[in-house]
């Protein structure tokens, strides 16, 4: 029994390790009388070999896949090694795990087994066990499979603190082409419910709606319906266990306030699988965290787990230097002010290797520089590269009491051997020549090959000479059957190429709605 | 002069005062130590200062009437630290707080308060991080609890205690430090520290090495190999944690 607990685990380990979240953030909930709390900030509780965090006990609830998407590992005609949990040999293990401390809750996965709504009642029977039977109050990830009833959605909504439907692949055409049982409608559907399910919990907190809210009106289904499903199945899970009532329900009548994904929706998109550009990813990016109310957009660079003529050949190495930049970007969109348009234009649609994207824009726009950082507004200092929002902040506060100097910059936090090229401090500008892009490129760059040749005895991701020789699958001659051209030209739908986001397709009934 | 005291946070805030009440210059305070570590030399005069809670209440009350609480508790956190010659670097900051009021924790580009500033984010990296890496094994004593040993840097476990007070309340809990011999002990909603030394107290339940398997497995199952990388995941989990790590083979 337990070896084969062991074979199970890993094996659905093994299928979920490559959805990319993992944090456990967003959520802040003290005890509660039952077990477990979530924190604000996520808690990270390991690292793996390859240095990503573990947070989450991150397991497919199955990988018994009746879809055939071309990129995937669980694809029905791979031959992979098949499992599924029954639901309550997953909570016990959930339960062990988080009693020792290993994990922050859990990350619950699956794949398609036999369809869409079969596999959700499996994963909510999970969930429904974690909550009301051990009353597990850690942080539950739910990964939402697409095309899934809206009932279902909405209980799994009540039982997560996070849910995330994938878009998998940055534009329509891509999707149809490796995935084609999933289709944007079935993608977008639940991402829709779950923004309007979480305003609607927004704008009815008022007294009369402190326990109950229902989703009637706007989002166009009967969320009553789905309740009584819902106690029919918490009554199936408690005599399962033994009892006559679940112990929470009394619980939750006087303490525990229902709450639809406190921590927000996330996604995921395939980078380096499909011909799209840099450009092209980050307004897709951009149009998912205005429409939708995302809280992050993750990248996964593409492993060629499986061989297949329609993607890059295999044995190729995860391009982790575009995922890297593309991050970079990301994070200018959310903390950054910026705008997807600023940071790529239709001349340069991809991300430069060899710096990144802030200091790119800053030398497309030298023009702006030197600002002086104690005249400088706040959103101008996040502008230099080089200056954070930590850092930015103390500037800010600092300037309240006395002026900055050039030598409080460092301890503030302030990259100056980026910054000090676009800065002046108390009306001196400390860069060594004139204020030229080519030449400050240069600088910027010599010096960052020197600090990467010190560490050089040990393998590094950063290694900028290594990785800027590995070829950008995106606009790959390699790639067989299709051609960059046509692809992008079916996907915009116009000749010349420009790049038109698949949202701009949804917009009609985003408007309508 | 040197000052000596009992190592506790009210004999610090003793010296401070002493300082500040100095009848000459020579008395003032050059060196503050821990009596037990100190290693005097034939030059510098050593004194050994009483702990008085008195004198030590008002020095609390001035700092946070004079500075603000925020300081005060900065300076309990960094107290709390293995700064290499905190208290001298403590005393520098009271003395600056005192001249420039409660504004004192925004001068980021001064050197006095830059240390202290880097102290205190020491300790809370460590708490944070420990927040994750503390292993339970559930153990049998009179009853079934868990069991958690840590060597850490800074003296944590105060600022662990609510965390997981909050977290396991229904479970009782001991986290100990073998570095200092002492332990959090924790149940329901209260918590205590206490000394303890490492005498093999408890016996591991009788699932304890399954549920450890089964994690090894899940661990060494999650890393992809197409993205190695040793370098970053000894950066985010230091090495001198792993003794404690379950699934990087300690214990």
């Amino acid at each position: 029994m337990e070896s084969n607990l062991l074979d199970k685990l890993t094996i659905l380990g093994e299928s979920a390790k490559y959805d990319v979240s993992c944090s456990s953030s967003g959520a802040n909930r003290a005890g509660m009388g039952r077990i477990g709390s979530a924190a604000c900030a996520g808690i990270c509780h390991s690292w793996t070999a390859d240095g990503r965090c573990m947070s989450l006990l991150k397991v497919l609830q199955s990988n018994d896949c009746v879809y055939n998407c071309r990129y995937c590992v669980n694809r029905r005609t791979s031959d992979a090694k098949r499992a599924t949990f029954e639901p309550h040999e997953l909570a016990d293990i959930t339960m062990e795990f988080y009693r020792r401390n290993y994990i922050e809750g859990l990350f619950l996965s699956s794949a398609v087994r036999i369809s869409p709504d079969h596999t959700a009642e499996l994963m909510l029977k999970t969930l429904c066990l974690l909550r009301e039977i051990h009353l597990f109050n850690g942080y539950i990830h739910t990964k939402v499979i697409p095309g899934v009833a809206p009932e279902l959605l909405h209980a799994i909504g009540l039982y997560s603190d996070r849910l995330s439907v994938n878009v998998e692949l940055p534009s329509s055409g891509s999707l149809s082409q490796l995935a084609p049982q999933k289709t944007p409608e079935h993608i977008f559907a639940p991402m829709r419910q779950i923004t309007r399910t979480q305003f609607e919990q927004k704008t009815l907190r008022s007294a009369g709606n402190r326990d109950r809210f229902t989703a009637t009106s706007a989002s166009g289904w009967n969320a009553e319906a789905g309740d009584g499903f819902l106690e029919d199945l918490k009554r199936e899970v408690a005599a399962e266990a033994g009892m006559r009532n679940l112990p929470a329900l009394i619980d939750r009548r006087k303490h525990y306030k229902e709450k639809f994904a406190p921590a927000g929706q996330t996604t995921q998109m395939i980078i380096g699988a499909s011909p799209e550009t840099d450009r092209h990813i980050m307004k897709t990016s951009e149009a998912l965290y205005r429409r939708f109310s995302m809280k992050r957009v993750y990248f996964s660079a593409y492993i060629p787990v499986v061989s297949d003529p329609a993607l890059p050949p295999q044995f190729a190495p995860p391009n982790l230097k575009r995922e890297h930049r593309l991050y970079q970007a990301d994070w200018l969109l959310r903390f950054y002010g910026f705008t997807a348009d600023e940071i790529l234009t239709e001349d340069e649609p991809n991300l430069d290797y060899e710096l990144d994207p802030k200091i790119i824009w800053a030398l497309r726009h030298i023009e702006v520089f030197p600002l002086e950082v104690n005249t400088a507004s706040f959103e101008e200092l996040l502008r230099i590269p080089g200056v954070g929002s930590v850092s930015a902040k103390r500037i800010m506060q600092q300037r309240r009491i006395r002026a900055v100097r050039y030598e409080d910059l460092k301890k503030m936090g302030v990259v100056l051997k980026r910054a000090r090229y676009f800065l002046t401090c108390v009306g001196k500008y400390y860069g060594e020549k004139e204020l030229e892009p080519v030449y400050i490129r240069d600088r910027v760059l010599r010096e960052s090959r020197e600090a990467a040749a010190r560490f050089s005895g040990l393998p590094t991701v950063a290694d900028a000479s290594e990785m800027a020789n590995l070829p950008a699958p995106s606009v790959n001659a390699d790639v067989p059957l299709l051609d960059a051209n046509t692809i992008r030209a079916s996907l915009s739908g116009t000749k010349n190429g420009a790049q038109i986001s698949m949202f701009d397709a949804l917009a009609p009934a985003e408007a309508g709605g | 002069m040197d000052y000596l005291y009992d190592g506790s946070f009210d004999g610090f805030l003793t010296c401070v005062h002493r300082h500040y009440y100095a009848k000459s210059p020579r008395e003032k305070a050059e060196g503050i130590f821990v009596r037990d570590a100190y290693r005097g030399d034939l030059v510098r005069a050593a004194a050994f200062i009483e702990t008085d809670a008195e004198k030590a209440n008002a020095v609390n009350a001035a700092i946070a009437e004079k500075i603000s609480g925020f300081d005060l508790e900065r300076i309990y956190h960094v107290f709390c630290t293995e700064t290499p010659e905190k208290e001298m670097k403590l005393l520098r900051y009271i003395r600056l707080g005192f001249r420039r009021g409660p504004g004192v924790g925004l001068l980021h580009g001064d050197p006095i308060v830059f240390e202290i500033q880097k102290a205190q984010r020491r300790l809370g990296t460590e708490v944070n991080r420990l927040c994750g890496l503390i292993r339970f094994s559930v153990v049998h004593s009179a009853r079934e609890i868990l069991y958690a040993r840590i060597e850490p840097d800074n003296d944590v476990l105060e600022f662990l205690a609510p965390h997981f007070t909050d977290r396991f309340h229904s479970d009782p809990f001991i986290i100990h430090d073998l570095r200092r011999s002492k332990a959090l002990i924790s149940y329901g909603h209260e918590w205590y520290i206490t000394e303890l030394a490492d005498e093999g107290l408890f016996e591991r339940a009788a699932d304890e090495d399954e549920i450890r398997a089964l994690w090894r497995g899940y661990f060494d199952a999650m890393a992809i190999r197409e993205r190695i990388n040793p370098r970053c995941q000894r950066n985010m989990m230091p090495a001198r944690y792993w003794k404690h790590l379950i699934e990087m083979r300690g214990e």
